[in-house]
């Protein structure tokens, strides 16, 4: 194994978590403030999806990208208010049934509406093409096109798609911008002490109610760039949602229910699990290590999430008694 | 005085008219009573009254579900053109059937969901033998459903008329008395690529496979890698991939950074379709390895699938088993048919689902009984002309149909004339050339077994 292929497993490792980092991210900022395991966030990224394959086929991909948020935003805001908020007071096996309910609704209904066929959603020409690293001393042939990142320690040079390195960026920013509205504003402040006791800061006069629907937009608005951005990789399809439902919500039990911090350490491990099994199933030799590995790629999430949750029962980063 | 004292009357010769009929029908009465004997599934309870139940079992929910709604379409067709006339019953030779029903009986179906899931669609397909008393069954897009239903099928009586189905254990290991194929298998498609891509790309190619992790996938890849390898290529690798993964990058970044200059997709449907548009994201048709350009090859085609897969079909090779540009007799009185009933052409799984109720109902009004063994010996060995291009024949070993099967190639967004227009016939492969023997290891070896005619339930 070289370093060359070591180097683009991690990157497609952290490709690979970028997405659930992202959707899983919504749905434990949902959970952590709200106590509702939200089973339609599947259906918020499906919706984001639809919405950005025909916006971005109308008006333009820019477009897409600022309006789809914004929708996704209002999609939350309305399902929390017409919906969720009379399931606030109910057991988590209620919530689950509702929102799994709510799943498989926009599920069928997208279907109805445009067909179980996958929508072609191609990559916008600004981020089509290749990122080429190049390593020390490496002569790169000057009719190759794209950008071209200097890593020292590559053996000649590598490519990687410029869009899947977008979705990692993207998903790094957008962590970093929900953790800084959480921890530096006032807004993150009052919506802190509303997790950590909702009662008291009620009494306190403060309308947590408002604030908490708020975060649930939010949480809806992440999965629209979840949408946006990993759309044209996942592609567009009814089965989509449900498809990245699971690994999501199991990045979120192994991080710890409600943990932001432990959602993202999740979504690596999940991420790194998946492309570096994959990476050695293909490069062994010994034909009975390969079957061995090529079976244990396909499992290898709910492996790591058994082992996780045997050692830690509530997660890496969870609560004491939540969910334990 | 007596009318006829002399000579013959006339109700002499009509009554002797009468009794010698009668003789000369006498045995072939006595051996269908004798095949009658017994009821088995559905025969005769469910074909005394003046009309007869298909069941049409499609995936209306789940990855398939665009398929099972084009299958639907071509079996409503096919119920219509067999109570009214028309579409290949015009084409068809030999043909008994006259337009009138089955056998005089109006044809009545009703459907059911597969779910694209072996155990939702066995109790779909039990609800309409053991409900609705279904006379014949035919339906699936899922070589592990069919599999499923072709062991039902075996157990009820009923017999099941596959539709979308290409792995090799469906007329292989898994071949059932009960059940019959008319679309072509993996195997098949290996023999009619393999020197086509030769030819193409050149002997002396390196292959990495990514194979779906079930029945279909498996014999696909066993059959490509036989066929390539024929031709002189090398196989490098192959990675199952789960069914119904969102992203295949980790595999693609396992076969770029492999030495290997050919990516072989064993993949269906939305696999396909994401697999195929990711390879093209992570560039490997503009990359060259070994010095030779990367090229992309998608043994199993569809319609749906191209639709899917957008632009990134554009020069892509493949296997198809019917296509909406044939111009024998058959497929155009079908696509003319299929368009004027629902706006649109068919896809090959509305062909063979179409295709294969025909012919079930024809092996009925050919043997004159609804009488289930009687059927499959109509359908066994039967040479066939209209349904496609070429004689088509039902092998009586192991239910497989032969007939002419497509090379097809992905069409430049530029080259389309509209939005159906995606594939281009590279070549019209001969029955003769597809056709293998029966008790190749690929398909069960000599062990393989169709059943008993009568099953022992």
């Amino acid at each position: 194994m070289t370093i060359n292929s070591i180097f683009l497993m991690m990157l497609t490792g952290l490709q690979l978590g970028a997405i659930y980092a992202l959707i899983a991210l919504g749905l434990t900022l949902i959970f952590g403030t709200l106590g509702v395991v939200n089973f339609a966030h599947g259906a918020l990224y499906l919706i984001a999806a639809y919405f950005a394959v025909f916006l971005a086929g109308s008006v333009g991909f820019g477009w897409a990208i600022l309006l789809v948020p914004i929708i996704l935003f209002l999609i939350g805001l309305a399902l929390e208010r017409g919906l969720i908020q009379f399931f606030y007071s109910r057991p988590h096996t209620d919530q689950i049934l509702v929102t799994f309910g709510v799943a498989i609704v926009v599920e069928e209904a997208l279907k109805w509406m445009f067909g179980a066929n996958n929508i072609p959603f191609a990559l916008p020409s600004w981020g089509a093409g290749q990122v080429l690293f190049y390593g020390a001393g490496a002569v790169v042939p000057d009719a190759i096109p794209g950008i071209r990142i200097p890593m020292p320690f590559l053996e000649g040079f590598s490519f990687f798609p410029a869009w899947r390195l977008l979705l990692i960026i993207v998903t790094a920013v957008t962590i970093l911008a929900i953790f800084a509205l959480l921890q530096f504003t006032r807004f993150g402040l009052v919506v802190r002490a509303g997790m950590r006791d909702a009662e008291i800061v009620r009494f306190l006069g403060v309308n947590i109610s408002a604030r908490f629907s708020i975060v649930f937009g939010i949480g809806a608005l992440i999965a629209g760039i979840a949408g946006v951005f990993g759309g044209p990789i996942t592609q567009v399809s009814p089965t989509v949602g449900m498809a990245l439902l699971v690994p999501s919500f199991l990045v979120v039990v192994i991080g710890g229910m409600g943990s932001m911090i432990g959602a993202l350490i999740a979504a690596l491990m999940l991420g790194m699990a998946l492309s570096f099994t994959t990476g050695f199933a293909a490069a062994i030799g010994d034909p009975t290590m390969k079957t061995v590995l090529t079976a244990l790629q396909q499992i290898v999430v709910y492996l790591v999430a058994v082992v996780v949750l045997l050692i830690r029962p509530r997660g890496l980063f969870g609560t004491k008694g939540v969910f334990e | 005085m007596k009318i006829t004292e002399k000579g013959i009357s006339r109700r002499g010769i009509l009554r002797a008219g009468a009794a010698g009929s009668i003789a000369l029908a006498a045995p072939m009465h006595f051996i269908r009573n004798a095949w009658a004997q017994k009821a088995i599934g559905n025969f005769p309870a469910r074909t005394e009254g003046s009309t007869v139940k298909f069941g049409f079992i499609v995936p209306q929910t789940g990855a398939y579900a665009d398929e099972g709604a084009d299958e639907l379409r071509a079996y409503q067709l096919a119920v219509k053109h067999l109570n009214e006339g028309g579409g290949m019953l015009e084409t068809i030779k030999p043909l008994s059937l006259k337009g009138n029903g089955v056998l005089g009986k109006k044809i009545e179906y009703v459907s059911g969901d597969t779910q694209t899931n072996p155990d939702a669609a066995r109790q779909a397909a039990q609800r309409a033998i053991e409900r609705d008393g279904v006379i014949m069954f035919s339906g699936g897009s899922s070589s592990a459903v069919a599999v499923a239903q072709q062991y039902l099928a075996q157990e009820k009586g009923v017999i099941f008329m596959d539709a979308l189905t290409h792995s090799n254990d469906t007329t292989g290991k898994d071949r059932r008395r009960y059940g019959f194929r008319h679309f072509f298998n993996a195997y098949m498609s290996g023999i009619a690529l393999g020197p086509i891509i030769a030819e193409r790309y050149g002997k002396d190619r390196r292959a990495y496979h990514l194979t779906a992790d079930y029945t279909w996938g498996h014999t696909q890849y066993e059959s490509i890698k036989e066929a390539t390898e024929k031709q002189g290529w090398t196989t490098v690798n192959n990675i199952m991939t789960p069914l119904g993964a969102t992203d295949f990058s980790q595999f693609l970044t396992a076969a770029i950074n492999s030495d290997a200059d050919v990516l072989i997709l064993n993949h269906y449907g939305k696999d396909m379709i994401n697999s195929l548009t990711q390879a093209v994201q992570f560039g490997m048709r503009d990359m060259q390895k070994n010095g030779k350009q990367i090229e992309v090859v998608v043994p199993l085609y569809s319609e749906l699938m191209a639709q899917g897969a957008g632009d990134n079909i554009e020069g892509v090779l493949g296997t198809a088993n019917f296509n909406e540009k044939l111009d024998d007799p058959g497929s155009q009185v079908f696509i003319k048919a299929f368009m004027e009933e629902h706006g649109r052409p068919p896809s090959q799984a509305a062909h063979t689902a179409y295709v294969q109720t025909l012919l079930y109902a024809n092996a009925v009004e050919q043997s004159g009984t609804f009488y289930p063994p009687e059927v499959i010996k109509a359908l066994e060995g039967l040479e066939v002309d209209g349904i496609g291009p070429g004689t088509a024949l039902y092998r009586a070993e192991d239910h497989q149909c032969f007939h002419d099967i497509l090379v097809v190639e992905g069409k430049a967004p530029s080259a389309r004339q509209d939005e159906y227009d995606l594939l281009e016939i590279v070549k019209h492969v001969p029955r003769e050339e597809v056709t293998y023997p029966e008790d190749l290891p690929a398909f069960g070896g000599p062990e393989a077994d169709l059943g008993p005619y009568e099953p022992t339930a």
